[in-house]
């Protein structure tokens, strides 16, 4: 039992850190609210680079072939950054396209120059390793070229093309780009079928971990405000009433981030009570990283409010990764009806 | 990372339910009274001494295994499956005293008391609350004036869980008034049996009586008591309180994932007037699920902290940040269980009754943020030491 990042892993997470510091600071999304896309081609190209997308690809599909961890360690990194751009996707994408032999396509998204975003079924019924028939919500699918959809029996990609109707739909946070399109038998493509493959419990720990990422980098807002922010003569942090508001923050985000943690090892090393697992990691991530962002909203007080500040993008993107592959509510009913853990 | 377990670690972790399934009392604890409680718990912590099962984490040459915590970790979740009663009256010998003596007591002392603690020979009480000294322990007034080669201690103690039936006391007193009030202060062991101490049990909410009060009218303790050095009791108490909050809850972290999965049994089988199942009440249900996630999460924590004290002797403040967590989740899961049970749950029960004494449980639920240091204080330290937010 080892749970403690390797040296190797922090200087993954440390390079990753630089890079968004210095090119992606968070500011960058009110500045491209308006722009068709929330991150710049250039930029999304250059984090590629990087190797931001390819972490748990194999060589052949130009990734960098570690192991799970190593990409969970990485996207709660992104999501501190509150990195924009169908991320999640990406990577799911890439991995369908390697699994079904296309390592061409595979290493076109993990280089950038191909981007595959998330479609998520609204209503019609579910697809198979043919087709997908129905409405769809679109996740920064303007730059995309191919779709990634998850059904309960597998996931697959479809061309952007293959859907009619594509729509942009103003979305609470500005830095997503939301959509709608519909799909009338739409082909699929590098299908995997989910005993094959769980490609929406990975998604699931990758969304967590960026949940992580939020709730740590509120907390750290949060606790920077509580010590600097002077009101009656004293930093406000003195007062439990803020105090203990940080500090359950705090416990939060280190709950959710061990979990999601426990999740993406379970997951990765097969245990037989991985969705669990998963699904608790889910509950407890995007609890923290609402939860924390509201938190950081109140002791921001009247600035929290802004739109000028950064606490509401939080917030916001939080609501949205809570929303990915599936429900909270549904997912907890799932979570009720399996087996105990392990 | 990895979450495996060696061949090595899988065979120990056979080995334990082995033997619990073989060796596991299996009456129910007496919880009313308090000498067969005594003998029930020490009765039971020696059959563990002589399977060998005793201070599997401490070190060889004071009886111990000089096994790893994570050997530790597997025992007690062997221990909470077989559905098996905490330690109760050998906590504070096991989790508190025993650990603070391993690392600050003499040689003398280790050699006498550790071994005593591991074969269930003494219980071990805390003396370290007063009536006037509670979340601000340091302000404690008990004190202990020098007399030849005894200090003569004279005050009162509070919340001393199973000081009527213990042998020894671990006692923080007032030896002078220095700078500071964290000055000052020493660590004693106290014999029980020394004339001038009286205890007068206090019945808590849940109806049990180990909680107690003692008042000391001139007891004398040998100065060769002291552990660590004398003025200096603050330091080794709050390295006490360490362990308490950090890996002596990990037996009660593992039950609490035990109690939450036996509350879906429950909620599975009980029944409303309408005839549906509690768990097809949808607020009921989302709570199961919340709490599933949270005992999930509090395992996630549990083994995350073991592997960050395998490589240190003294746990750190985080271990605040897994009691409070703990506390939260233990007395939501407890209220869960009143509102699934209904009117079954009027009904008087100890949290000791097997399977399960629901009632009980809630009721002594309300000790996990006020005991061991209250939640308020716990956000204290976590917000000063591991967040550094001001004073």
């Amino acid at each position: 039992m080892d749970l403690l990042p390797s040296s190797d892993q922090l200087e993954l997470v440390a390079a990753a850190s630089e890079f968004c510091a210095e090119q992606l600071p968070v500011s960058a999304i009110r500045d491209r609210r308006d722009e068709p896309t929330a991150i710049a081609r250039k930029l999304w190209s250059a984090g590629a680079e990087l190797g931001l997308l390819g972490v748990s690809a194999p060589e052949q599909a130009g990734g960098s072939g570690l192991p799970f961890d190593d990409e969970v360690l990485l996207f709660r990194e992104l999501g501190r950054h509150l990195v924009p751009g169908p991320l999640v996707a990406s990577v799911l994408g890439a991995r369908l396209a390697t699994l079904t032999g296309h390592p061409d396509l595979a290493r076109a998204i993990t280089s950038g120059d191909t981007q595959t975003a998330l479609a998520q079924r609204r209503s019609g019924e579910a697809g198979d390793r043919f087709a997908v028939t129905g409405e769809f919500d679109l996740f920064d699918a303007t730059d995309a070229e191919y779709l990634l959809i998850v059904e309960p029996a597998g996931a697959g990609l479809v061309t952007k093309e293959s859907l009619t109707g594509v729509t942009r739909v103003e979305c609470i946070d500005p830095g997503t780009r939301l959509g709608s399109a519909s799909a009338g038998s739409a082909p699929v493509l590098c299908w995997v079928s989910a005993d094959e493959e769980p490609i929406r419990l990975r998604g699931l720990v990758l969304v967590s971990a960026l949940q992580v990422g939020i709730a740590e980098a509120v907390r750290d807002l949060a606790v920077e405000h509580a010590r600097n922010r002077v009101q009656f003569g004293r930093p406000i942090g003195v007062n439990q009433a803020v105090k203990h508001a940080c500090v359950d923050m705090a416990v939060a985000a280190e709950a959710a981030w061990q979990q999601t943690l426990f999740a993406a090892i379970s997951l990765h090393s097969g245990r037989a009570d991985a969705e669990f697992q998963v699904l608790a990691a889910k509950s407890v991530a995007g609890r923290a990283a609402i939860g924390n962002s509201e938190s950081n909203i109140q002791i921001h007080g009247g600035m929290g409010f802004t739109y000028e500040h950064d606490a509401h993008l939080y917030l916001k993107r939080a609501h949205v990764l809570d929303q990915l592959f599936g429900a909270p509510r549904d997912h907890l009913g799932t979570l009720l009806a399996l087996e105990a853990a392990q | 990372m990895d979450l495996d377990f060696t061949a090595e670690q899988a065979e120990f972790r056979d080995e334990v339910r082995t033997w619990l399934a073989e060796h596991a009392p299996a009456e129910t604890r007496p919880h009313l009274d308090a000498a067969a409680m005594r003998e029930y718990d020490l009765a039971w912590q020696r059959t563990q001494w002589e399977g060998g099962w005793a201070g599997i984490a401490w070190p060889e040459r004071y009886g111990g295994r000089g096994l790893t915590l994570v050997q530790q970790l597997i025992w007690y979740e062997e221990y909470a499956r077989a559905g098996l009663p905490s330690v109760d009256a050998c906590f504070v010998g096991l989790n508190h005293a025993g650990p603070t003596l391993i690392t600050t007591a003499t040689d003398e002392q280790k050699e006498f008391h550790l071994p005593r603690i591991l074969r269930g020979e003494d219980v071990w009480c805390q003396g370290f609350s007063e009536p006037g000294a509670g979340s601000d322990l340091a302000s404690l007034s008990t004190r202990a004036e020098l007399d030849g080669d005894s200090y003569v201690v004279s005050g009162q103690k509070i919340w001393t869980s199973f000081a009527m039936i213990a042998d020894y006391q671990e006692l923080l007193v007032r030896t002078s008034h220095g700078e500071s009030k964290h000055h000052g202060i020493t660590w004693l062991i106290c014999d029980m049996r020394s004339p001038g101490i009286e205890v007068r049990p206090i019945e808590t909410i849940e109806g049990g009586a180990e909680f107690c009060e003692v008042f000391y009218d001139n007891v004398r303790v040998p100065v060769s008591n002291v552990v660590g050095k004398p003025e200096e009791g603050w330091r080794v108490a709050m390295s006490t309180l360490s362990f308490e909050r950090g890996t002596a809850y990990t037996a009660s972290q593992v039950r609490l994932a035990e109690l939450v999965e036996n509350l879906v049994g429950l909620a599975r089988e009980r029944t409303g007037a309408d005839g549906r199942p509690a768990i097809a009440d949808e607020e009921l249900a989302r709570r199961l699920a919340t709490a599933r996630s949270e005992v999930a999460a509090l395992r996630a924590m549990t083994y995350a902290g073991i592997c960050r004290n395998l490589n240190t002797s003294q746990p750190g403040p985080e271990g605040s940040m897994l009691k409070l967590y703990y506390a939260e989740i233990a007395k939501r899961v407890a209220r869960l269980a009143m509102d699934i049970l209904g009117a079954d749950g009027l009904r008087a029960t100890s949290r000791w009754d097997r399977p399960f004494g629901w009632s009980g449980n809630y009721l002594y639920s309300f000790s996990a943020s006020i005991g061991g240091g209250t939640s308020e204080i716990q956000r204290n330290i976590i917000g000063d030491r591991v967040l550094g937010l001001p004073r």
